[in-house]
């Protein structure tokens, strides 16, 4: 007969079947993660890349201005002349030049509110299906004339607009209606990922979208049979320096690039969920197949004494793990598809409507993700492997000599010296920071990992005190369950075996240490952020495009605030693209004399009013990076190649609202002919005028422009925090997650340690114990289990979290705020988190037949 | 009483002691023990609770390491064995049946029997194996699982697994301590047979005269020595001896 190793294995999997589905479970949600994360880049950038791709299909050749850094995609480029048009129209070999233009433009609803888009919002220059642009008209016509307008449907259902309606817009340049005669789609979709399209004929698009004659790029196409390379040769021999001929291919590419970059993002973070979720999982089957090694002792033992070598007992276990992680990773790879399909339809929901994409699996996802799932599964059974090779063979006739062997104790050391290396790794990585930002997420990251291994080590010598203690000094909310019988109990079996409490609790910690450690990072920051603002912003209103409308608003508005008699300063916020010194860096924008009213900068040297004068302030961090100071001169290169030498006009130490570099709206004016709009609006009410009339005048203002949105003071704080708010329920949400597989963790410890003392319970029960006091005292246990790894996770989190924030620059945060409500809420979980757990442990040790139960050996 | 090792013994152990704890919580479970066991026989070895008989059957079946002193199975000196010799020694040479939990629960009858050879890659002697089956009368039962058989068939499947192998020598632990007496009496018979009509040598720990009687030769041991032994013992004199040491 064959080895008997692989037989033993899968016997020993099959009469264990619930134990293995917990452990497959909690691997599951880790692989699901990793696959998901891959699945749904894959899928949704394979379908933007397809989408632009279509939509340039009828595009040979673009020509547009150059830019002299930075990403193409994303870049301020500077527009071209209208007539480069008919200029390129008559090179040999073009067969149709047309003028591109996309500019921001807000559809109001009908009920007057803007049309929030995930997306952004474009008013665009289109001829229609016969044109270069591959959109396609799914309902009604092209719009040919003035007042008329095409709209993508989708953002016409949203806006409740219909053929034959009129359409509010806000353009650049201010408010404008039109009649809706067409309704488009990009691609074949209703939809273009969540952006609002409305098309004009070229003369009314340049009319409202004040593009003044010029166009952002000129399409071409060229003649049927003509070589591509000859005709953009020609072209560029009619064209002026500072323009470049690029293939219809490449510019879809770069744009389809734009946007696959963000869905990368959202890929790392669900990878960051599947590290985290894949840790807690360790936890878990390590656990599970500890215990199962020792509750089968005398059957490793007697294989042993049979003749089985320590290595084949090994294998055995491994082997174990091996079926557990083959199936995790088989149900996880198809879980995954699950999380890409799931987050396509959240995001469809809140309106981003990624292009229709089909799943893809590609070899890559299936290679990582089984190398993630049995790397994980099978390294966190290794040591119970270890263990239970050494089982002696004597302890098949004296149990009693065998578990000496499962319980050998370096712990001390070993999760001593993990636990030092750890903090010493997390400080190096976030102090010294070797290696940039990768440095010190890699070396933060594999120090907390080892930090965590460490402090899960640790517990084990503190576990019994620790739980007697959280039993004792738990405010009871049913009744005094220490003096209480199944309190005891339960009390002392979480005492019992402190290995098995501490390793079960450490699942838990890891969750809430994070939790923790967010959320001490986070209300640190907020609080920062709230102190800065109110000691810095002395502006009365604040006006921004309404949420959902990230592009800014038309330049316009501000001018006319600027006019008005019931404001004393009123300055734009813009922004723009350089170089200072080699690096890149976004330079704010506003009106000197105006701004100085409005944000306290608290100026360390020279003047808020140099601005106007065409000078640089400088936040006090680059200034010290640079050295230099008032007066020096700063060499800056725009993003379209012209260059500016600017004096350093002053010097300021708060850049919660400015940032790091501010210019004035004149010279940006100068140097950049990219189409302005403005981030925010700051307005100050003049002396004499009372808030209600302030208000009352900019609201009216503000009709032409339905999109903004005016704030006070007050308000526009509270937007702030609310912003910050809504970032950290996201993560919160997620590592609920890597706490759920905690909960999984515990309930399946409890389980085994329920089987392992059906004889205990079989003599409770006999000697009169109530079903509800033998379920109270299983509850009990696997509640302070619970609130011992909440208190390890807290003890651990908190700190993690101070060290983060204090190596934050000061300009992000500049105090360390203790969040205790969400540590008592974190507490009150675990409570819960125990109750869940021992739920189902409790109804089978309560079911259990007392004469049977004392019979069992 | 001491014997000098001779030739023909399958086993035999020299001057052995075994000590557990030190100074005041010391324990000499074995205090100079010197004994062999001669192939072809059935030894029983017999004596009150804590007399160091299981140390002695352990020590011997390379279960266990001695404190000082030495165990010879045929020629082989144990203590010159590491982990890796002495697991293939048990699974070649030596056999087991223990009081209970004899066999593992998720192989079936056929597959507890073949264990030793199928984790030493071996293939088992068909001729033998059936010859093994049909002595223990399992041949109806080889596809149940241990859970699906009673004590009696259970203890059978390991004496036949013990068998199997055609071991030096078979050590076993109070084989029907959980046995009523009937099943006792068929399985001691069985052990009998064995070591009659098979040539096989037998070593059996218990604290059963009647089982003892089945033996060729009762050893007493009392405090980790030798205190006495009888051969072609019947149930009657072993107890007259057992008295005799106020057991």
């Amino acid at each position: 007969m064959a080895s008997p190793v692989p037989r033993l294995t899968i016997r020993g999997v099959l009469a264990r079947k619930w134990r293995i589905v917990l452990t497959v479970l909690a691997v599951v949600s880790g692989v699901a993660f990793v696959s998901g994360a891959f699945i749904l880049t894959d899928s949704v950038k394979k379908a933007i890349d397809d989408l632009f791709a279509q939509l340039a299909e009828g595009i040979d050749v673009e020509v547009r201005a150059t830019i002299a850094f930075g990403d193409e995609a994303t870049a301020d480029r500077d527009p071209v002349p209208g007539q480069l048009v008919s200029t390129i129209a008559e090179v040999d070999g073009v067969r149709l030049a047309e003028g591109n233009l996309i500019r921001a433009a807000t559809v109001i609803k009908t009920d007057g509110e803007p049309l929030a888009t995930t997306g952004p919002s474009f008013g665009i220059a289109w001829t229609g299906p016969d044109g270069l642009d591959g959109r396609t008209l799914l309902e009604g016509r092209v719009a040919d004339g003035p007042g008329q307008m095409t709209l993508d449907r989708d953002s016409a259902r949203r806006a409740g607009y219909a053929i034959g309606d009129v359409v509010t817009m806000v353009g650049p340049v201010g408010k404008g209606e039109f009649e809706l005669v067409g309704l488009t789609g990009t691609g074949g979709e209703s939809n273009g990922g969540g952006a609002s399209i409305a098309a004009f004929d070229p003369v009314t698009a340049d009319e409202f979208l004040g593009a003044e004659g010029l166009v952002d790029s000129v399409y071409v196409a060229i003649d049927e049979g003509a070589d591509r390379a000859v005709v953009m040769e020609s072209i560029r021999d009619v064209i002026d320096d500072g323009l470049e001929v690029i293939t219809g291919e490449q510019s879809a590419k770069e744009t389809a690039g734009a946007i696959n970059d963000i869905i990368d993002i959202f890929g790392n973070i669900l990878l960051g969920f599947a590290a985290v979720s894949l840790f807690v999982s360790a936890f878990l089957i390590f656990n599970t197949f500890a215990i199962i090694v020792s509750q089968r002792l005398r059957e490793l033992a007697l294989l042993r004494a049979v003749g089985a070598s320590t290595r084949q007992v090994r294998s055995m276990i491994v082997g174990e793990s091996l079926v557990v992680a083959t199936l995790a990773t088989v149900i996880g790879v198809f879980a995954g598809m699950g999380v890409a399909v799931g987050i396509v339809a959240l995001f469809n929901a809140t309106g981003a409507a990624f292009p229709a994409a089909s799943l893809i699996v590609s070899t890559r996802t299936i290679i990582v993700s089984t190398l993630v799932g049995v790397g994980v599964t099978v390294a966190a059974a290794v040591v119970p492997a270890l263990r239970a090779g050494r089982i002696p063979p004597v302890a098949a006739m004296r149990p009693e000599l065998g578990f000496s062997a499962l319980q050998k104790n370096r712990r001390l050391l070993v999760g001593g010296t993990t636990f030092a290396l750890g903090v010493v790794l997390f400080s190096i990585g976030l102090f010294l920071q070797p290696g940039g930002a990768g440095g010190t997420i890699g070396l933060g990251a594999l120090g907390a990992v080892l930090l965590f291994l460490g402090i899960s080590s640790l517990s084990t010598t503190f576990a019994a005190p620790a739980s007697d203690l959280i039993s004792r000094l738990l405010p009871l909310p049913f009744r005094p369950m220490t003096r209480s019988v199944p309190g005891r109990l339960g009390s002392r079996n979480a005492q019992r075996t402190p290995r098995r409490t501490a390793s079960t609790a450490s699942a838990l910690m890891i969750g809430l240490a994070l939790v923790s450690t967010v959320s001490v990072v986070a209300t640190s920051i907020q609080q920062s952020f709230k102190d800065q603002l109110q000691g810095s912003v002395t502006a009365d209103f604040f006006i921004s495009n309404g949420p959902g409308n990230f592009q800014g608003l038309p330049v316009t508005f501000g001018e006319r605030l600027a006019e008005l008699p019931e404001l004393s300063a009123v300055s734009p916020f813009r922004g723009a693209n350089a170089l200072v010194a080699g690096d890149e860096k976004q330079i704010g924008a506003v009106r000197g004399s105006a701004f100085a009213e409005l944000v306290d900068l608290d100026l360390i040297a020279g003047s808020v009013e140099s601005l106007d004068d065409g000078r640089i302030l400088l936040h006090r961090d680059p200034a010290a990076d640079l050295s230099v100071e008032v007066g020096d001169v700063l060499s800056v290169t725009w993003q379209n190649g012209r260059t500016s030498e600017l004096e350093v006009g002053g010097i300021y130490g708060d850049s919660s609202v400015a940032g790091n570099w501010l210019v004035g709206i004149e010279l940006l004016a100068e140097v950049s002919t990219t189409p302005p709009r403005d981030f925010f609006i700051g307005a100050k009410i003049a002396d004499g005028v009372s808030i209600a009339d302030a208000r009352a005048a900019v609201d009216a203002v503000a009709l032409d422009f339905p999109s903004a949105e005016v704030q006070d003071q007050a308000e526009f704080l509270q937007s702030q925090e609310d912003q910050l708010n809504q970032l950290l329920t996201i993560v919160y949400g997620l590592l609920v997650i890597s706490i759920a597989i905690a909960v999984l963790g515990i309930a399946n410890t409890m389980a085994l340690s329920v089987f392992e003392r059906t004889r205990e319970f079989g003599l409770l029960r006999a000697v009169g114990m109530s079903r509800r006091d033998l379920k109270r005292s299983i509850r009990w246990e696997a509640i302070i289990v619970a609130v011992f790894g909440a208190v390890l996770g807290i003890v651990v989190g908190v700190p993690l979290g101070a060290a983060v924030t204090s190596a934050l620059p000061d300009t992000f945060v500049t105090t360390v705020k203790i969040p205790f409500g969400t540590l008592v809420n974190i507490l009150i979980a675990a409570v819960v988190v125990g109750m869940v757990a021992a739920i189902g442990p409790a109804r089978r040790a309560a079911k259990l037949d007392v004469l049977e139960a004392i019979s069992t050996s | 009483m001491s014997e000098t090792p001779t030739l023909t013994a399958a086993a035999a152990v020299v001057d052995a002691r075994k000590i557990y704890g030190k100074g005041d919580s010391e324990v000499r479970a074995l205090d100079g023990v010197t004994v062999s066991f001669d192939a072809g026989r059935f030894t029983a070895i017999m004596g009150p609770s804590g007399s160091g008989k299981s140390t002695l059957l352990h020590c011997v079946a390379g279960l266990d390491t001695l404190t000082s002193g030495s165990v010879l199975l045929g020629d082989t000196n144990l203590a010159t064995l590491n982990d890796k010799d002495l697991t293939t020694l048990r699974r070649e040479q030596v056999g087991f049946v223990f009081q209970a939990y004899n066999l593992v629960p998720t192989l079936t009858a056929l597959e507890n029997i073949t264990l030793p050879l199928d984790l030493g890659g071996r293939e088992p002697d068909r001729e033998w194996l059936d010859k093994v089956v049909d002595a223990v009368d399992l041949r109806s039962r080889l596809d149940h699982r241990p859970s699906e058989l009673s004590g009696g068939q259970q203890q059978r499947v390991a004496v036949a697994r013990a068998l199997v192998s055609k071991p030096r020598i078979i050590f076993a632990d109070e084989p029907t301590g959980n046995l009523d007496s009937r099943t006792s009496a068929e399985i001691l018979g069985f052990m009998k047979r064995a070591v009659s009509e098979l040539g096989q040598t037998i070593v059996m720990v218990t604290h059963d005269p009647s089982a003892a009687s089945y033996a060729d030769r009762v050893i007493f041991l009392a405090d980790g020595r030798i205190v006495d032994e009888i051969t072609e013992p019947t149930a009657d004199r072993v107890l007259d001896r057992m008295k005799r040491f106020g057991s």
